[in-house]
């Protein structure tokens, strides 16, 4: 059962990889109207898109496994922040490669002048090492240091958020109901932290 | 529906014009949505027949004119202007008109009249953009220039590309075209002309002042505080090869120069 589930997981998390990468191979061949006259900037926000839609399903996954009373959810989380991390180093190095063209003394120049920059690259650097201690083996490893270094995902999210908000323009929808979607699930969390607390205080 | 009248001038003629496809696939036009492609999916609701403009403020003559009646005796022209948008994105578009200095005479101007200020329509029932919620923009959508530069000979008053009439999501049917400032300068299916004494309110200047300046001369030395403006994707752009050129100073229309000279466009952005 779990095998299933995970197999689906995987299909379903890997179906935006496969329609942004059959464009690609298009255009590639030569229908250059496949993406838009602009295909680098819609491969970045499309691979930022899912990057942050597979980290607001990372953090539902315990706010939902215990409203729905479902422990098995927990199982599917590390694939879902692994998307989350496939998505987001795809949408780092689609803006190397496609916006930036790998001019790197440009990106440091650019980097310090718009915060937005600044924020997306620290999230994704918080995000590496949750994804490289994401094995059984790093967390028997880690052991209590392992839980402590996964609650990074707080504070890299409101990182995403801002990020995120710091583009708009005109229409503030979407980034809005992204942002909220977040704080939504940390207070959730922070709600829960202190009911936890006051609990403890009164055993004790 | 082809404009078979116009006529062919030197403008931009050694320039690689940029598809048809993407001119009128790829824009901004608030009104109907903030996609890149909403204009081209949901302008067809815009009904441009018939359509009148307003005329008003420190001019003789004022009133309501049909479109007609402002295109009558008006000689089209086509020319090929570079078009660059704050985006940092540019094309090369054959735009028909002609020339807004010849509309504005029709109308003689006060002396007191500094400024001209255009205005968009309003209506959300053909304009899909303008009942979101969730928009910034304060409709209907206002733009305006001081009555030297409406008066310049490359300001033009664009009713067509390509060789036939504007598509809805252009800008249909009477829109704007200055090609020295940033794309949002030209205003799209103008309903209003105004001619006023001190400087106009616009649109993207009321939502980001320090974003969007009431000049927004295409200047690769200002940056947009969110983005470099000192070069530019010329659509279409590949994924390898963007495309990227260096933008200049007034979009490379030096012609232009003499309207700003003494002010800082550091200032005057």
């Amino acid at each position: 059962m779990i095998r299933l589930r995970r197999t689906v997981l995987f299909l379903l998390g890997i179906t935006p990889f496969i329609y942004i990468g059959q464009a690609i191979v298009r255009l590639q061949l030569g229908e250059w109207e496949v993406l838009g006259p602009e295909p680098g900037k819609a491969v970045v926000w499309f691979t930022g898109t899912w990057a942050f839609n597979f980290l607001l399903l990372t953090l539902a996954v315990t706010p939902l496994r215990r409203l729905l009373k479902q422990p098995w959810l927990l199982q599917h989380r590390r694939m879902l922040g692994l998307f989350a991390f496939f998505y987001a180093t795809l949408h780092l190095l689609s803006y190397f490669a496609f916006l930036l063209e790998w001019r790197f003394a440009e990106l440091g120049a650019e980097t310090i002048k718009r915060p937005y920059l600044l924020l997306g690259m620290t999230a994704w650097l918080l995000l590496l090492p949750l994804a490289v201690t994401s094995t059984r083996g790093w967390q028997r490893r880690l052991k209590q240091g392992w839980k402590r270094l996964h609650k990074l995902i707080y504070p890299l999210s409101v990182l995403v958020a801002v990020h995120y908000l710091l583009q708009i323009r005109s229409s503030w929808f979407e980034p809005v109901l992204y942002a909220a979607l977040v704080l939504c699930l940390l207070l959730l969390r922070w709600r829960k932290a202190t009911v936890t607390k006051h609990a403890d205080g009164h055993n004790s | 529906e082809q404009i078979g009248s116009a006529r062919e001038t030197v403008f931009g003629e050694d320039e690689v014009l940029t598809p048809y496809s993407s001119v009128t696939q790829y824009n901004n036009f608030y009104e109907f949505g903030t996609g890149k492609d909403d204009p081209y999916r949901y302008a067809s609701k815009l009904n441009t027949d018939p359509w009148s403009v307003t005329v008003d403020g420190e001019c003789e003559v004022k009133g309501t004119f049909s479109l007609e009646d402002l295109l009558k005796g008006q000689q089209l022209e086509e020319r090929i202007y570079r078009l660059r948008c704050v985006e940092a994105w540019s094309m090369v578009i054959p735009w028909i008109g002609f020339p807004l200095a010849d509309l504005i005479k029709r109308f003689k101007p006060l002396t007191s009249a500094k400024y001209i200020e255009f205005i968009t329509l309003e209506d959300k029932k053909q304009m899909p953009g303008q009942r979101s919620a969730f928009s910034t923009i304060d409709w209907p959508y206002r733009e305006g220039l001081r009555m030297d530069e409406a008066m310049h000979p490359l300001t033009l008053m664009a009713v067509g590309l390509y060789g036939e009439v504007l598509p809805n999501q252009n800008g249909a049917p009477l829109r704007l075209v200055v090609p020295w400032k940033y794309g949002f300068k030209s205003i799209k299916s103008i309903v209003a002309i105004r001619f006023r004494e001190t400087m106009p309110r616009t649109t993207w200047n009321d939502i980001a002042p320090n974003e969007y300046g009431f000049y927004a001369n295409v200047n690769p030395q200002v940056d947009h505080p969110r983005w470099s403006q000192a070069s530019e994707r010329r659509l279409p752009s590949g994924l390898f090869k963007p495309n990227r050129i260096a933008t200049r100073l007034f979009n490379g229309y030096d012609e232009v120069a003499s309207l700003y000279s003494g002010m800082d466009l550091h200032k005057y952005y």
